[in-house]
């Protein structure tokens, strides 16, 4: 097929399913645990940590991450000290990120376009420098998720018990939310600040109709969005379409299928 | 042969404190007791669980489990039901199974997995909670009733000496509060398993608890619930002409 012959296609499928596999179970716990907005929150945090990178000449990259990793533990400070509503601790964050990334970027004219590109993301311009970091962090969620999941998933049922009975919930929240923040702030330049949250979110909201069990739940979240994300890059290459909101459009089109099919059922 | 000491305490809170919620309460639970803890609404009924399971640190006072200062070990002979099954999300896609396998997580290290004996523990948890044919079952598919049984399994997995339940009957109605509390006096009874619970329910209890806790900040009483029967102590509790009716069973 014409589209493999091109090595950044290749390098956009390799990168797309394995973000789809790491974003969409990390987001079954974010889901559960009615963090959805989460991802947004992050999303545009990390947009403000690029916008930063820019501005003081540090690889947007590493601002971005290092960013987003301190506003998520400020997030998770506060949501467990209940110092605010979960929600409105998102909100703030969310409007808050947006509107200094907006000053800085007209501050500076320079960098608009590069921005741009976070904002909307291109999966067809990765490099092997990406395709080596996603790599990395396939692993790390991976092991931890390993490791972890029957822990993180009594938190996300019921955080009071799974205290009591010795997990140490704090620490693991922490980690769980630091996770997410670096999947987002390193899959934004591939899907996009104001996409990634659409990638970690529908597949588990898909997902969850489905199935009566967490295990199952998860595998069908990846599966769900591998299927997007493969469909998505052949339908973006042949249509000359964006790819990353292709593939999120591909999941909405999914979501719906889902909630005429679950009205079937009963 | 050592004989065992059934009437040793294990639960002792002394002059305990915790801001304004609870003020200088002393009592104690012991042995193979089956106790509640009655209160209006706000009186420090969860706050005082939470104390006693170590969720919160108390400003003042002590708390001793099994006759010692509260250690890691000694909470995980207490098995918690937390009011969290009354508000489970219904879209929550987790099974009974995995509910139940939850309780064995504290105890496993990082990278072990569920084995063959820990699968037979969990059989047996479902089996005693006459709910192994809903295994597979998504729990907010059960009855209120059904949720309960699933959420004491959770907690027997770890053969608790202590069960401690925060208002398990939250949204079930009569019968099914009466079978349950018919359940927990059997894990009391056959299990010796000392039980102790929030509720509101006095009057359906009342014939088969030994201790009642009536708690509004301080505590007002720790006695035979048989002795507030017609007590001023109901009145004085809730700040209101307040009676119990026994329902018999």
């Amino acid at each position: 097929m014409e589209i493999f012959q091109y090595t950044f296609m290749l390098k956009a499928f390799l990168a797309g399913t394995l973000i789809a596999a790491i974003a969409s179970s990390l987001g079954m716990f974010v889901v559960v645990k009615r963090f959805s907005m989460l991802s947004d929150a992050l999303a545009h945090i990390s947009l403000l940590g690029v916008a930063i990178g820019f501005l003081t000449s540090i690889a947007p990259s590493y601002s971005s991450i290092a960013f987003t990793l301190v506003a998520s533990w400020i997030i998770e400070y506060l949501r467990q000290n209940n110092k605010l509503y979960s929600d409105s601790i998102l909100s703030i964050f969310l409007s808050g990120s947006l509107a200094l990334a907006i000053i800085i970027v007209s501050a500076s004219a320079s960098f608009n376009t590069s921005l741009f590109d976070y904002l909307f993301g291109s999966i067809v311009a990765i490099d092997d420098t990406d395709i080596m970091i996603i790599m990395l962090l396939g692993l790390v969620c991976t092991v931890t998720l390993y490791a972890n999941f029957q822990r993180f998933l009594y938190i996300a049922f019921d955080e009071e018990s799974a205290k009591a009975s010795g997990i140490n919930t704090t620490f693991l929240n922490y980690m769980l939310i630091s996770l997410v923040s670096v999947v987002i702030s390193v899959s934004i330049k591939i899907v996009g600040a104001l996409l990634i949250g659409a990638m970690m979110i529908i597949p588990a909201i898909i997902a969850m109709q489905f199935s009566k069990n967490f295990k199952n739940s998860v595998v069908y979240a990846i599966f769900i969005s591998i299927v997007s994300v493969i469909l998505g890059l052949f339908i973006s290459y042949y249509a000359s379409l964006p790819s990353g909101a292709t593939i999120v459009v591909l999941l909405l089109c999914f979501f719906m299928i889902s909630l005429v099919c679950k009205k079937k059922q009963y | 042969m050592v004989l065992k000491n059934f009437k040793d305490n294990v639960i002792e809170a002394k002059n305990l404190n915790f801001k304004t919620i609870i003020q200088n309460v002393t009592f104690e639970i012991r042995r193979g007791d089956y106790a509640a803890i009655i209160g209006p609404n706000g009186g420090g009924k969860s706050t005082l669980v939470k104390l006693i399971l170590g969720l919160i640190p108390y400003d003042s006072g002590t708390i001793k489990l099994f006759g010692k200062t509260p250690t890691l070990s000694a909470l995980k002979k207490i098995g918690y039901v937390s009011q969290g099954i009354s508000k489970l999300d219904e879209n929550f896609p987790i099974s009974v199974h995995e509910v139940v396998k939850l309780g064995l997580i504290a105890n496993k290290s990082l990278f072990a997995r569920i084995n063959r004996s820990d699968l037979e523990i969990i059989d047996r948890a479902l089996i005693k909670m006459n709910i192994e044919d809903l295994k597979d079952a998504k729990i907010s598919e059960l009855s209120g009733g059904q949720r309960q049984r699933v959420m004491i399994a959770k907690a027997l997995v770890n053969n608790p000496q202590i069960l401690i339940l925060d208002e398990p009957n939250t949204g079930v109605d009569k019968q099914s509060q009466i079978n349950f509390y018919a359940l927990l006096k059997d894990l009391n009874v056959k299990e010796n398993i000392t039980i102790l619970f929030i509720t509101h329910d006095l009057g359906v209890i009342v014939d088969d608890i030994n201790k009642v806790l009536c708690i509004n900040q301080t505590l007002l009483a720790c006695h035979d619930p048989r002795q507030i029967y017609h007590s001023e102590q109901l009145n004085q509790l809730y700040g209101v002409d307040a009676h119990m009716v026994c329902h018999h069973h």
